[in-house]
């Protein structure tokens, strides 16, 4: 009897379950939906600010206004057809280590001590036996200074192997000029890192490779 | 609603077994009252339908307006590399309500007075007590503005956003881009072309891409606008353009136009030079009129010899040559010097039927097909084209075309013999390469490099080289129709001459003589440094690699130029 007459109620109130179930899971996803429009939104809301500083920025940074700080300020030119490289193989003609025409040049080696039994050599530089029949052996005498001819300045290279007692004269004669005596001493403290680079004799002293190679390609620059 | 209903329409008839009336009479009312009651249901099944209904589809009641995507108001324009060239932005638009106002009229007139200081206190006064509901009193107010009027706190000051045009660029390429009127309609350029694309909701999210490059056309803008300058020159144009697509990659006209405020702008700054403008543009044809020459037989070398005395008389008039040869003279020699008595007798020997053939098929005669409203009508001899005019025509008087069309012209004749239509749109896959037909003969357009390099080399265009680039060219000087003393020079140059692949033209309208040029006012003095200058700086960003080593085949031209002619 119980059962029977209650049935009903128990059906309204299943069917009711269900229905108010069904809307949860309906609600629940409308509000996720929301969430998801706000965030779209948001989006979009960024994006449009990030369009708009992106005009802004453009605005401000226009080409004309770059071009006008350029004139005024900057004052960079197009690059010359000169200053654009073929490729690797340009590039590494620019650091290359010194041009040959040092080795042509009139050398005059090196000058001893008072005692020291060879006042100069000539020649090409190269390297000196070590007799280890004196004081000083030919190493430790043994300086190098070379002329660079080419044609727009005669500059006058020299390296030192530092030993204060030495006195040191590098005397250069390209093309029968009148002989010009630099206190290589002066000339070092003049122009303290410039190295005669020969690539065949390996100097006694350590020669800055590396400071001679940035400096050469500096130039070449 | 206790589920009485099936109780009432058919469970336990053996109560309802009465006799007579009363039985019909309930008989009735039950079906009256289960009429009623489908109704009822019907109802709540309707609503609770529709409430289900909103509950998964619908909105809900704390949606904002919804800003689903970003649709400008009016669509982009941009350059080909993608760099905008004109947005849609909102802008502020203070705005006045006469009936709105709570405060002291006087004294918000001299606020106003002080913060837009372009009307006096008795305008704004006058506007307060006009009575009317609205008035316009900033459009596109800066938000320093903004701020200070929102700060008088009056309600009759109203502060809006309203999409506005903006030209972030501003005045560069304004001719090509064009601009908009107060409501945003394009009046000019690809504004006016493109309007109802740029307008229409459903095509607007797509910007409209230009051939134009920004960095190329500033780099010309410059260089124009200081020649423009240094020479006292009424105007100038210049253009540069791909020979083998024909997408103009740079185009301007001279004075400068800012279609921010395009209003503001003179009747001459809006002109457009570049196209709307026809102008006889003189010797920069010279090298057309060999071309045809050679295309049709009548040159069979660039060794042909024509006879060049100091002046010719031809019905009437005379024609004469700023470096009188005096002389037989070759081809090579009479396009080095740009002879006009020289390119006179080549014209005469073409023919006015072929001469205008090639033109016609040149697109000279026309106007030309770029994708804007400001286009000039050419102007060509007609039907009066007899001797004397296929003669002018050689040189390039008593024809006017717009500089668009010579960049044309010299982009057919080094392209390989093909006219292709310009264009201002990006060629890719929604705008293919225009489909050309065939001018010069492929031969032609080899043996014309040689030919217009030698001018730059050793004529009249020595200061159009940029070293490297291998510019080739013709400069032109016309005397102006009106006023024989003003000059119109132009120069007409292709890069890299060894591989043709790049066109600009610039002109000069009415370029007075300097101390640095000695006075002198022809297209070599003024025209020909501006195109150097100009291709120094574009031809690395278009990739054209300087090379001092590579040149045309000069040996084909050198030895028809006789060597004493050399200064």
């Amino acid at each position: 009897m119980s059962g029977s007459s209650f049935r009903s109620v128990f059906m309204v109130a299943s069917c009711a379950g269900a229905a108010l179930g069904c809307y949860l899971v309906s609600l629940r996803v409308a509000s996720e939906r929301a969430a998801l429009e706000e965030v779209e939104t948001e989006i979009v809301m960024a994006q449009r600010d990030i369009r708009l500083l992106q005009t802004e920025i453009g605005t401000r940074g226009r080409l004309a206004q770059l071009e006008r700080w350029n004139v005024k300020v900057l004052a960079l030119s197009a690059p010359a057809a000169d200053q654009f490289l073929e490729g690797g193989f340009a590039l590494a003609r620019l650091t290359r280590p010194a041009p040959q025409d040092q080795l042509e040049a009139p050398v005059v080696l090196a000058a001893a001590p008072a005692d020291a039994p060879k006042p100069t050599v000539q020649g090409a530089p190269q390297r000196q036996a070590d007799n280890g029949d004196e004081g000083v052996s030919a190493r430790d005498l043994l300086n190098v200074a070379s002329l660079r001819t080419s044609p727009p300045s005669n500059r006058v290279t020299a390296n030192l192997t530092a030993r204060p007692a030495t006195t040191v004269t590098a005397d250069l004669k390209p093309k029968a000029a009148p002989p010009r005596k630099l206190a290589a001493n002066d000339l070092a403290a003049a122009k303290p890192a410039r190295p005669a680079a020969d690539p065949l004799a390996p100097l006694p002293t350590p020669a800055k490779p590396t400071t001679a190679t940035a400096k050469e390609s500096g130039k070449a620059r | 609603m206790n589920a009485p209903t099936p109780a009432l329409v058919a469970a336990r008839p053996e109560r309802l077994r009465l006799v007579g009336q009363r039985r019909q009479i309930l008989a009735m009312m039950h079906q009256r009252l289960m009429l009623g009651m489908l109704v009822y249901v019907g109802i709540i099944a309707l609503i609770v339908a529709r409430i289900l209904y909103l509950a998964v589809f619908g909105d809900h009641a704390g949606r904002q307006g919804a800003i689903t995507s970003l649709i400008p108001e009016r669509g982009d324009i941009l350059d080909r590399d993608g760099q905008p060239l004109a947005r849609t932005i909102d802008a502020w638009t203070i705005g006045l309500h006469p009936n709105k106002l709570i405060g002291d009229k006087l004294e918000i007139a001299r606020a106003l007075t002080r913060l837009m200081p372009e009307r006096d206190e008795a305008a704004y006064f006058a506007m307060m007590r006009s009575g009317k509901n609205f008035f316009y009193l900033r459009r596109r107010a800066s938000p320093a503005l903004v701020e200070a009027v929102n700060a008088l706190g009056e309600p009759g000051l109203s502060l809006d956003r309203e999409p506005d045009r903006l030209y972030p660029q501003t005045s560069l390429a304004a001719h090509v881009i064009g601009y908009t009127d107060v409501d945003g309609n394009g009046v000019a350029g690809i504004e006016r072309t493109y309007d109802k694309q740029l307008a229409t909701a459903a095509t607007r999210n797509l910007p409209v891409q230009l051939s134009i490059s920004s960095r190329i056309q500033q780099a010309l803008e410059h260089e124009l606008l200081a020649a423009m300058t240094t020479y006292s020159a009424i105007g100038a144009a210049g253009i540069v353009m791909d020979i083998h697509t024909g997408e103009v990659l740079a185009m301007t006209s001279l004075p400068q136009l800012n279609p921010n405020a395009a209003g503001q702008g003179s009747p001459e700054a809006r002109f457009n030079r570049a196209t709307l403008g026809v102008y006889e543009l003189g010797s920069t044809f010279k090298p057309f009129t060999v071309a045809m020459a050679m295309d049709s037989g009548t040159i069979k070398s660039f060794g042909q010899m024509y006879n060049c005395p100091k002046s010719l008389s031809v019905g009437g008039r005379t024609i004469g040559d700023t470096h009188p040869f005096g002389r037989a003279c070759s081809v090579a020699e009479i396009m080095k010097e740009s002879s006009n008595i020289g390119t006179a007798q080549i014209a005469d020997q073409l023919g006015t039927a072929r001469q205008r053939d090639f033109l016609k098929k040149m697109g000279f005669l026309d106007r030309s097909p770029i994708e804007l409203s400001e286009k000039g009508r050419t102007l060509s001899p007609g039907a009066n084209w007899n001797q004397v005019e296929r003669m002018t025509v050689g040189f390039g008087h008593g024809i006017a075309v717009s500089p668009l069309h010579l960049a044309t012209g010299y982009a057919t004749l080094f392209n390989g013999g093909v006219y292709r239509a310009p264009t201002l749109l990006k060629v890719g896959r929604d705008h293919p390469v225009a489909k050309g037909h065939r001018v010069f003969s492929e031969d032609t357009s080899y043996k014309m490099r040689a030919l217009l390099r030698l001018v730059v080399t050793h004529g009249t265009g020595k200061k159009a080289d940029a070293p490297g680039y291998r510019v080739g060219g013709k400069t032109g000087s016309a005397e102006k129709y009106h006023n024989k003393s003003l000059l119109v020079t132009s120069f007409a140059g292709v890069f890299p001459m060894d591989e043709p692949r790049y066109v600009i033209v610039v002109m000069l309208d009415e370029p007075k003589g300097t101390a640095e040029t000695y006075g002198f006012r022809t297209a070599g003095w003024n025209v020909a440094p501006v195109v150097s200058k100009t291709i120094s700086r574009i031809a690395p960003m278009l990739g054209v690699r300087p090379d001092k080593a590579r040149e045309p085949n000069l040996a084909e031209v050198l030895r028809f130029v006789r060597e004493d002619l050399e200064q």
